[in-house]
């Protein structure tokens, strides 16, 4: 489904952050890339999203090369994408339950279905009740929470988060990955960025360890190892 | 390969654009209210230039009204020649305008003029002939032409017909006042150029100064658009909603500046007019009210517009 060949990312000779890096990723795998800050973890991510280009490599999403899509049909690919970030990147001028439906409104979905799904979605997250606070009046977990149902309402091929969890208190964090896992069990793949050895380790799915922009592991059922 | 979207234009997706632009100017709060305040501040500045160069137009061409040549022909001159001679000039490209007095049209209104003076009309009274010769008064239209026309009238074949005068000249009055015309022509001239230079430059730095309070407040969503292109949106659905909020601050600042003006004008109208003589500016401005709001909606608007769609333009790059 996602297909990363000879991928490299050079900023600077003195600053490279991917090394010729290959892997796939099947249909509804659940895979962690791990390593330390400055691995190349977020580079992967804007990679594959197409926010930047490669040096040198090309990255497959089915038999699409992402880099070579028109603006046309980037937000196409992008929609078969849900992304979460650590900084969660609400809208802030609007609602939860507008937040989760500007996806949708994105998609061109029509106004009957955004009426049906976001509630469902909002229910799904836990967040009915605060379907119509701003971002600022929500808790990091909450707005986090509104992150995941924006990334999944348009029902995504993939799930990308990246340190989603990174600025969690343990409790928040375990719902969030617990959301994550649920949102795997239902047919979503999903891609996970993190440096949270913990949270790696109970997980039990696919490692992809990345250090200093290469890739030095890949196991079926690791641990976070470095 | 991939479907294109057909969607971004369709019906549901403008109301999502008109409604969320409208959304976001009224959530917009202080950047909204301080983006009405500095655009409504630079269509002041527009909008002076606009009806100030229009007045000091006014000014120059008032003034050049009236300057003209007066054409002085001999007393035996039969008045048909002086008429065909007339419809010569007014054929000519730099003539605006040929009035001609008759010589009993003279009379007249040298005897108006000095009504109350008996020793003037005793004085006429005793020349038996009326001693006023008929004479063609010339507009020009413009005071750098009355070179051209003045030659044109001497090369012509009526100016055999045209009064000599005790220095042996004919009696054209722009040869007996060519240096005073010709500098006053000058100062006309510099006048048009320096208000025309000044005036683009007030406009200039009023575009740039509302572009920029354009930018600034969508500098501050940059990180929003970039959220709203990897969430999928289309380039069209993330700018509609800020080309909708710049129309909305474009036209507001439009009436703001509409109301301002009236009551500036309001207040200095009388005063200018007595102090520079001739347009009202006022009158002018109330009795052209319907062109000048429109000229300013539509410039409001374009300058809103187009200052949310260059300023986008920057930020849609992921």
């Amino acid at each position: 489904m996602i297909y990363f060949d000879k991928v490299s990312k050079v900023y600077s000779p003195t600053s490279i952050a991917l090394d010729d890096v290959s892997f796939t990723v099947a249909p509804n795998e659940f895979v962690s890339i791990v390593g330390q800050s400055g691995a190349g973890k977020s580079t992967l991510i804007k990679l594959l999203l197409a926010e930047e280009k490669p040096t040198s490599g090309n990255v497959f999403f089915e038999s699409h090369d992402v880099h070579t899509l028109d603006q046309k049909e980037l937000p196409l690919i992008r929609r078969r994408i849900g992304i979460v970030f650590q900084d969660y990147r609400l809208l802030s001028h609007k609602t939860a339950f507008e937040n989760v439906a500007f996806a949708m409104e994105a998609s061109g979905k029509s106004d009957e279905e955004i009426q049906r799904d976001v509630p469902h979605v909002l229910e799904l997250v836990g967040l009915m009740d605060k379907a119509w606070h701003f971002p600022h009046e929500l808790s990091g977990g909450e707005k986090q929470r509104v992150a995941i149902a924006r990334a999944i309402i348009v029902r995504p091929d993939v799930l990308v988060a990246d340190e989603p969890t990174g600025n969690l208190d343990p409790k928040n964090t375990w719902e969030i990955i617990n959301l994550l896992e649920k949102v795997n069990v239902l047919g979503t793949t999903v891609i996970l960025a993190t440096h949270d050895k913990g949270v790696i380790d109970s997980l039990k799915k696919r490692v992809i360890t990345l250090d200093k922009g290469k890739l030095i592991r890949d196991d079926q059922k690791g641990k976070y190892v470095l | 390969m991939i479907k294109k979207e057909n969607m971004s234009y369709n019906k549901i997706t403008f109301q999502r654009i008109l409604k969320s632009g409208i959304t976001k100017f009224f959530r917009g709060g202080l950047i909204s209210v301080a983006t009405v305040l500095v655009m409504s501040l630079s269509m002041l500045v527009f909008g002076g230039v606009l009806v100030g160069g229009i007045f000091v137009n006014g000014i120059i061409s008032g003034v050049e009204d009236k300057v003209d040549i007066s054409v002085y022909f001999k007393l035996d001159s039969p008045e048909e020649k002086i008429l065909s001679f007339k419809e010569d000039l007014e054929s000519n490209i730099n003539v605006k305008s040929v009035s001609y007095v008759s010589k009993e049209k003279a009379l007249e209104s040298f005897l108006g003029r000095h009504k109350g003076d008996t020793l003037i009309l005793r004085s006429i009274e005793t020349v038996e002939n009326n001693p006023f010769s008929a004479n063609l008064d010339i507009n020009a239209k413009s005071t750098d032409k009355f070179e051209d026309i003045t030659r044109f009238i001497e090369a012509s074949a009526y100016s055999s017909l045209i009064d000599i005068d005790s220095m042996g000249k004919q009696k054209i009055t722009f040869r007996q006042n060519e240096e005073a015309i010709n500098k006053l022509s000058n100062v006309l001239s510099v006048s048009r150029k320096i208000g025309f230079s000044v005036s683009g430059i007030l406009a200039l730095i009023a575009l740039m100064v509302a572009y920029n309070t354009v930018r600034v407040a969508i500098y501050n969503s940059k990180d929003e658009i970039a959220v709203m292109q990897l969430v999928g949106a289309s380039r069209s659905f993330i700018r509609g909603p800020f080309l909708i909020e710049g129309l909305i601050h474009g036209f507001i600042s439009a009436v703001f500046t509409l109301l301002a003006l009236y009551g500036i004008l309001f207040w200095t109208g009388e005063r200018i007019a007595s102090a520079f003589g001739g347009l009202n500016i006022y009158t002018y401005f109330v009795s052209n009210i319907l062109q000048i709001s429109f000229i300013l909606l539509v410039a409001g608007a374009l300058l809103g517009v187009l200052s949310a769609q260059f300023a986008t333009k920057r930020y849609l790059k992921v």
